[in-house]
């Protein structure tokens, strides 16, 4: 029996750093050790600062996701003080919101993951040459065309928020910018603009056709467009069954906005969804190098061990829901959604699925877009009134 | 050539040397860059590929080879690591260290470890043999958020770890994509560092205050504030001073180059500035705090003053002006002095 460990890191392409220890035994995976091997001590930073600023501290947190991370910030003051935005300051802080959910998605999805298959590693495969034109890093057409499309689209976020990322624009009870009607019609040519690309590079078919998808057979018959390469290399590479989760799926909802949530919150589970509970949420610190009990982000103090004791190897909370792990991400939030493909990918549960999902996501989140910018009206109130209560507890989930 | 024309004037070079840049940019050998990240949130990367004029792509392909980074690059781990030494091998003496982030030295450097090792180690073995360094934002150039009080990490800027290296500081959280190509298209066309303002920034895009080429200005000096959110102020486009702006106190290229292709700025969004590319923007009072006294950059009063004796105001403006150049040169100085001091 031979075994070695292998240490893969920096593994680049994330924010936020990540690094994954392998134990391998007889040319196998004994056991992995995700990590983060940094830390910053954002709860420190907060502490005796005027609330407010936590709209100026939190998107900091992550610089892919920063309007996701202010977003939560708003919503946690906004509990505090029982502020509600008016619904059109809602609108626009949801489409903030989605035009950054789905920038994320396709850089994830043509900078971040399709890029891998252009790599000689995958030499001599049938699609390679495809994926070497596509995807090569600094070079493939896919890639540049992602480039200037996503940089036109977050024009919207440059307009609502003022500059993208660390947007300032959204508050407790609204946001600050008033969309005039010009906005309203830029709005609504970038995002015709970002159809167009969708539709050309990344589908190669209208939206809808892909948003209506309802079985695994039919998405295996999806043939064009990059999602097209993309399920060949899938099939090729058995990525259906790679990486396999919990099969535990969480989500809050999508972009809280002016009727509700753009999608449903709960837990799925075998099919099934029920209600999420925020309280049932602990972070724990088994294997991390914190110090204190396993607890709830409002019980829970945030001081590293110093030591970085052995039988720790993170800097990470791990969180858990009712004492067990579940995945978030486009998959659980289409999932719970009830869309009947992304909960036959639930059930899959791998690599496959989770980008199937995150192309579902990218199509559904550019027509809901479509939808909240042309209900943009200038003639209604943004923001409305809110004071700071002396104390007060207060929680935002996005 | 439409691009080479806005990078010259984004660089403030005028026409006559686009002809030099284009040339620059189709001769030149690509210059090697090394990016590497510590303590940060990758908004810096996450800006730089949005750059419009010029745009990133073509920097990236014509001017520059990105050799190593941590987060764009294909390769991952050993690999990774493989390419960053060979890139300082092949290139001792000739390749740009660019640095997002920052190395934290607390606890020996551990609380940022790349490769295994921390990352302060992986910076100083990038930096030895780097012709200079570039700190990308408010991370590399003087620590940002992780630094905020009460800095758990011991976050430290770039230049208190590397001191034998040419850096130039690109603060900002994100700096403006423009100002980021746009100094990299300066390094490689004229094959030096830009001039440096006394806190080494490049001053083609530092030496202007937000509040000086602000589109709002006008209401300031008429005594014209935003009193609340949404209210009618807001909606006019009033002055957002009262809102808490920092403009009156940062130095940055956000209200003339503006931001995503130029859409706007977060003054143009109706929320105050934050003032991030300024040395200790986190810890100067609650982002919405007015700049309490701006009598030292040269306006004479604070703003209910400005309101009541506005008519005043705008007799006076051209006399007034010269007096508030010079004593911006003045309050520049003084704010050098005060960052040396610290550095000490």
């Amino acid at each position: 029996m031979t075994a070695h460990r292998l240490l893969v890191g920096p593994f680049n392409r994330i924010e936020g750093d990540l690094e994954v220890r392998l134990e391998i035994e007889d040319g196998r995976v004994a056991a992995a050790y995700a990590n983060s091997p940094l830390f910053r001590g954002f709860e420190a930073m907060m502490a005796g600062r005027d609330p407010r600023d936590a709209l100026t501290v939190t998107p900091r947190i992550c610089g892919i996701c920063s309007i996701s991370q202010s977003a939560a910030a708003a919503l946690a003051l906004a509990d505090a003080a029982g502020a509600r935005m008016p619904p059109m300051g809602a609108r626009v802080a949801a489409i903030l919101h989605g035009v950054e959910n789905l920038a994320d998605h396709v850089t994830h999805f043509t900078l971040f993951f399709m890029l891998d298959f252009a790599r000689p590693a995958y030499t001599g495969r049938p699609w390679h040459a495809r994926a070497v034109e596509r995807f090569t890093a600094a070079q493939g057409s896919g890639l540049r065309a992602m480039v200037e499309a996503r940089a036109a689209l977050m024009h919207i976020t440059g307009t609502l928020g003022g500059k993208w990322l660390h947007t300032l624009a959204i508050q407790p009870a609204g946001v600050t910018r008033a969309p005039d009607a010009r906005d309203r019609v830029r709005m609504t040519s970038t995002l015709r603009a970002f159809r167009r690309h969708l539709e050309r590079e990344t589908f190669g078919a209208p939206l809808e056709e892909f948003a209506a998808l309802e079985t695994l057979y039919a998405l295996d018959a999806w043939e064009t467009g990059d999602v097209g390469l993309f399920l060949t290399i899938a099939r090729d590479l058995g990525l259906a069954a790679a990486g396999v989760g919990p099969r535990r799926y969480l989500s809050w909802g999508a972009h809280p906005g002016a009727e509700g949530r753009a999608t449903r919150a709960g837990l799925w589970q075998a099919g099934s969804v029920t209600p999420a509970d925020a309280d049932a949420v602990r972070e724990d610190l088994a294997h991390s190098w914190m110090m204190g009990e396993a607890a709830h982000p409002l019980d829970g103090v945030t001081v590293p061990d110093e030591e970085m004791r052995d039988s720790a190897y993170s800097w990470c909370k791990a969180s858990r829901l009712a004492g067990a792990p579940a995945e978030t991400g486009a998959l659980a939030r289409q999932a719970v959604d009830g869309h009947p493909l992304a909960q036959a990918l639930a059930t899959e549960g791998g690599v496959r699925a989770r980008v199937a999902a995150r192309l579902l996501e990218i199509a559904r989140t550019q027509i809901w877009l479509e939808a909240q910018v042309a209900g943009v009206d200038p003639s209604h109130s943004l923001m409305g009134d809110w004071t700071l209560p002396d104390a007060a507890t207060g929680v935002g989930l996005t | 050539m439409k691009y080479c024309s806005l990078t010259a004037a984004a660089l403030g070079l005028g026409p006559a040397f686009v002809p030099k840049i284009a040339h620059a940019m189709e001769t030149k050998p690509r210059t090697p860059v090394i990016w590497v990240h510590g303590l940060e949130c990758t908004c810096c990367s996450e800006s730089f590929i949005r750059s419009a004029h010029p745009l990133a792509k073509d920097v990236v392909l014509s001017m520059i080879s990105l050799d190593y980074d941590d987060t764009l690059m294909a390769a991952a781990g050993h690999q990774a690591e493989a390419a960053m030494m060979d890139t300082i091998e092949r290139y001792k003496g000739n390749y740009i260290l660019a640095v997002e982030g920052n190395p934290p030295l607390a606890e020996d450097g551990m609380f940022c470890i790349s490769g295994g090792k921390p990352f302060v180690e992986k910076l100083k073995t990038a930096a030895e043999h780097a012709k200079a360094v570039i700190s990308w934002g408010a991370c590399a150039s003087y620590g940002c958020v992780q630094a905020a009080k009460p800095n758990p990490t011991q976050a430290t800027p770039v230049h208190k770890v590397i001191t034998d290296k040419p850096i130039i500081k690109v603060p900002g959280c994100p700096p403006i994509a423009e100002v980021m190509t746009g100094v990299i298209t300066y390094m490689l066309t004229f094959d030096r560092l830009p001039e440096l303002d006394r806190q080494g920034r490049p001053a083609m895009f530092y030496s202007q205050r937000i509040h000086d080429k602000c589109y709002r200005r006008p209401h300031f000096d008429a005594g014209q504030f935003v009193e609340e959110w949404d209210d009618d102020g807001a909606r006019k486009g009033y002055c957002l001073y009262k809102m808490g702006c920092k403009g009156p106190t940062t130095y940055n290229a956000c209200s003339t180059v503006r931001w995503n292709e130029g859409a706007s700025f977060p003054i143009q969004s109706g929320h105050g500035c934050i003032g991030c590319s300024e040395d200790g923007f986190w810890d100067q009072g609650s982002f919405y705090d007015r700049v309490t006294d701006l009598t030292q950059f040269g306006v004479e009063a604070n703003a209910d003053q400005v309101g009541l004796a506005a008519a005043g105001v705008v007799g006076g403006g051209i006399a007034a002006h010269a007096a508030i150049s010079a004593l911006k040169q003045a309050q520049k100085k003084t704010q050098t002095k005060v960052s040396e001091n610290e550095e000490a």
